[in-house]
């Protein structure tokens, strides 16, 4: 038995939906604390952050909760019946991450509406714990269910031992370390590293409309969080066209890019990541001194285009920092994402996502969204192409019944 | 005048600054420094047509030459490995060193017109730095072999200092990347019968290993006093590393030194100079201990920010050299190492390491400090 299981699915839904509400409202004291605090752990600058919060919240209603789950499940009821086919696992542990803010904040609230003990270990913004207080002002069996502490090396062999399923946001070194020091017999979900590129094909680029606004929403999703979501676009691809110099098409997005700056200002950078992208500007201008692409940035190297870098290249993992590659055909996005072992997250585009869903399954893209909603998630979104409730249930099926 | 004619007389400039300063001591004032560097930049702006066409950007040309020798404009060490920079006909190269290729891609290349050159920048800045008491060393190395490794700056470097400094016995102990470890031991137990004192050059990946190696067998030695451990190149490309502090400390364990006789040389296949630790300097610098790297006076370097903007000394920024001995290729490269300027020197904290794929990262690291 778990803290939650005599509840309705929808009832926990519902409390969830609530609190999420009110942590739309940007004046609400909790999350107000909390944003300043998001601001110091991250570097990034308040709008970004309240972007975030926006984007994580607006997304949390009942309704969706409740849409995502009858979509993995067949219908939230499943979990509730007397003889019920959807178990809880039991206690499940969530590990947040370092960047991306609030991460952890849907898995866990799947994690409860499929009624298991959950265990969030926090970030030192305490912004899941501040999140955990609102949603036990709406439904005080929350207050058995979920804990969220911070992390502690020397005991978390004891603290998370006891789950069932221990969800990790890192790359590949934290998640095998989680995985051998600490999960005992638990399973071990991990969400490593990825990133997100883009593609711009020729008809958006010929409408001189589209192509603004294309260019502005891929500069809304590369300056984000600095590029360092998993959702963040660092390299995008334009179809070669005899319509539009490529030159003109990268001053065009250097311009898209310096405008976010406005919009979502330059947040702290490491004296590492500055080094880097003053090595990066600098080369580019060496190549293009030489008549090989181009670089372009402000005065302030507030962000960094680079056009057509040599292709033995990746892209390059930098704050605000894009590669702009030409391309034939979408194919040439397979060879590239293929030849630098890209684990590609979302794919942005101007088209009808739906007419990429070929090469998204080639490289592994778990989202198809419009360049300018990269950063959007729907709630429902299967991160990682994992499923969203599905792993934190067990089945329970009975022979001659339909299964 | 010929180019020739004028690279000789701009190397003889530069040699005179070197045999000023290592018979006699003498530095070069300001004014001195920026007359000599845009002279050369003047001559590479002509004669190096790949640099010039970069600082064809910053509005530089022979026409529109800077008034200082921190308007230089530096040239990123990765374009070593995109394109020939050298300020003559490359195939005429006396000296061609190779980047050590632990890095992705091709090696860094960089042509030399002159070893004189290159042979004084290195011995005068190798003898005031390691060689202040005269001594006349054993150069054990465990550094690339130029049999092997021609184009390694590194195995020349310390070739022709073990050449010029050494006792006639200078060894070599890597044989491509294996460590010869018996040879290595019963060599340096003949200079401790002898008592003849060491000098032990190495990459620090080499000397763990060797530490190592001496660990596992339960072998601690007293090198004969004078002795000194040149340590350098760090853990670049390496998947094993440890701290700088535990590594020097082990090192005096295994071998019985102090830890002023171990200094740690900065160079790189790019610059024909070098930099060497301050015995017995240290700075407070980004929450850590660091030793203080100094520069003979024909190598200067600029700590910028990301606008190019120099650093208040103290502060964190990318390390941007400007070496009059690099007169045949470029004088000013923009390296990929942090660093800080403090009053005697600069300071260094390694490899700008700010374009790892992050995602949805909570990084190891990150767990073990929480």
């Amino acid at each position: 038995m778990t803290a939650l299981s005599s509840l309705s699915t929808h009832r926990i839904a519902t409390a969830i939906g609530d609190a999420a509400m009110r942590w739309c409202d940007a004046d609400f004291p909790p999350r107000v604390r909390v944003t300043n605090d998001i601001v110091e752990r991250t570097g990034y600058s308040v709008p970004a952050v309240e972007f975030a919060l926006d984007a994580l919240f607006g997304e949390l209603r009942t309704a969706a909760l409740l849409e995502t789950i009858a979509r993995e499940l067949g219908e939230p009821i499943a979990l509730d019946a007397s003889a019920s086919r959807v178990l809880p696992l039991g206690r499940i542990a969530i590990l947040s991450s370092r960047t991306t803010i609030g991460v952890a904040i849907p898995a866990m609230c799947f994690a409860l509406c499929a009624k298991n003990d959950v265990i969030v270990k926090d970030r030192e913004d305490h912004l899941v714990a501040a999140f955990a207080e609102t949603l036990r002002e709406e439904l005080e069996a929350f207050d058995r269910a979920l804990h969220v502490e911070s992390w502690d090396a020397r005991h978390e062999g004891t603290h998370l031992q006891d789950a069932r399923l221990i969800v990790v946001y890192g790359n590949d070194d934290t998640i095998a370390q989680v995985t051998s020091e600490h999960a005992g017999s638990a399973r071990t979900i991990g969400f490593g590293s990825r990133t997100s590129i883009g593609f711009l094909d020729a008809a958006a680029q010929g409408d001189p409309a589209a192509r603004a606004a294309a260019f502005a929403g891929a500069a809304r999703d590369a300056s984000l969080y600095e590029g360092e979501g998993c959702m963040s676009l660092h390299a995008l691809f334009f179809e070669r066209s005899s319509a539009c110099d490529p030159n003109e098409l990268a001053t065009e997005f250097a311009a898209a890019m310096e405008r976010a700056t406005i919009e979502f200002p330059v947040g702290v950078r490491s004296a590492s990541q500055r080094a880097a992208m003053l090595q990066e500007r600098n080369l580019a201008a060496f190549r293009a001194a030489a008549g090989n692409g181009a670089a372009f940035c402000d005065e302030h190297l507030g962000f960094l285009v680079l056009l057509a870098p040599p292709i033995q290249e990746a892209p390059k993992f930098l704050p605000r920092t894009v590669v702009m590659l030409p391309v034939g055909s979408p194919e040439e996005i397979v060879t590239y994402v293929e030849r630098h072992a890209l684990p590609v997250e979302c794919l942005g585009v101007t088209g009808t996502p739906r007419s990429y869903a070929e090469i998204a399954s080639r490289i592994g893209v778990a989202r198809i969204a419009s360049l300018g909603e990269m950063q959007r998630p729907p709630l429902g979104a299967h991160h990682g192409g994992r499923p969203r409730i599905a792993e934190y249930v067990r089945f329970l099926d009975f022979d001659g019944e339909h299964v | 005048m010929s180019r020739e004619r004028e690279a000789e007389e701009l190397d003889s400039r530069i040699l005179a600054t070197i045999e000023r300063w290592h018979r006699h001591g003498v530095r070069l004032g300001e004014a001195e420094f920026d007359d000599l560097a845009i002279a050369i930049f003047d001559y590479q702006l002509r004669y190096a047509p790949a640099y010039a066409a970069y600082c064809a950007g910053y509005g530089l040309s022979p026409s529109a030459l800077p008034t200082t020798w921190r308007a230089i404009p530096p040239l990123p060490a990765r374009a070593f490995k995109e394109a020939a920079i050298a300020a003559f006909p490359s195939d005429r190269a006396e000296l061609l060193f190779e980047s050590s290729g632990t890095t992705l891609g091709a090696p860094s290349r960089h042509y030399i017109e002159n070893r004189r050159l290159y042979d004084a920048s290195l011995l005068a800045g190798f003898e005031r730095a390691m060689l202040g008491d005269g001594a006349r060393l054993r150069y054990l190395l465990l550094v690339p072999n130029p049999a092997q490794r021609p184009h390694s700056s590194l195995g020349y470097m310390m070739g022709r200092v073990a050449a010029q400094f050494g006792d006639g016995e200078t060894g070599w102990y890597l044989d491509e990347d294996r460590l010869l470890l018996d040879a290595f031991t019963a060599d340096i137990g003949d200079a401790c019968a002898r008592a003849q004192p060491l000098c032990i050059a190495t990459t620090a990946f080499s000397l763990l290993h060797l530490i190592e190696a001496f660990e596992e067998r339960g072998v601690t030695i007293t090198l004969p006093a004078g002795s000194r451990i040149m340590e350098t190149g760090g853990f670049k490309g390496r998947e094993r590393s440890v701290a700088r502090e535990e590594l020097y400390a082990r090192a005096m364990r295994t071998f019985g030194i102090a830890a002023e006789s171990i200094l740690a040389e900065y160079g790189m296949s790019e610059l024909c100079s070098q930099y060497y630790d301050l015995p017995g300097s240290e700075r407070h610098v980004a929450e850590a201990i660091h030793r203080v790297k100094i520069a003979p006076p024909w190598l200067r370097t600029r700590v910028l920010d990301e606008r190019e903007r120099e650093c208040a000394p103290g502060t964190i920024g990318a390390l941007a050299h400007i070496d009059l001995a690099n007169r045949s290729s470029c004088l000013a490269v923009l390296t990929e190492d942090l660093g800080a300027a403090v009053d005697e020197g600069i300071v260094l904290l390694g490899r700008e390491s700010g374009a790892a794929l992050r995602g949805c990262s909570l990084d190891a690291e990150d767990l073990r400090r929480s």
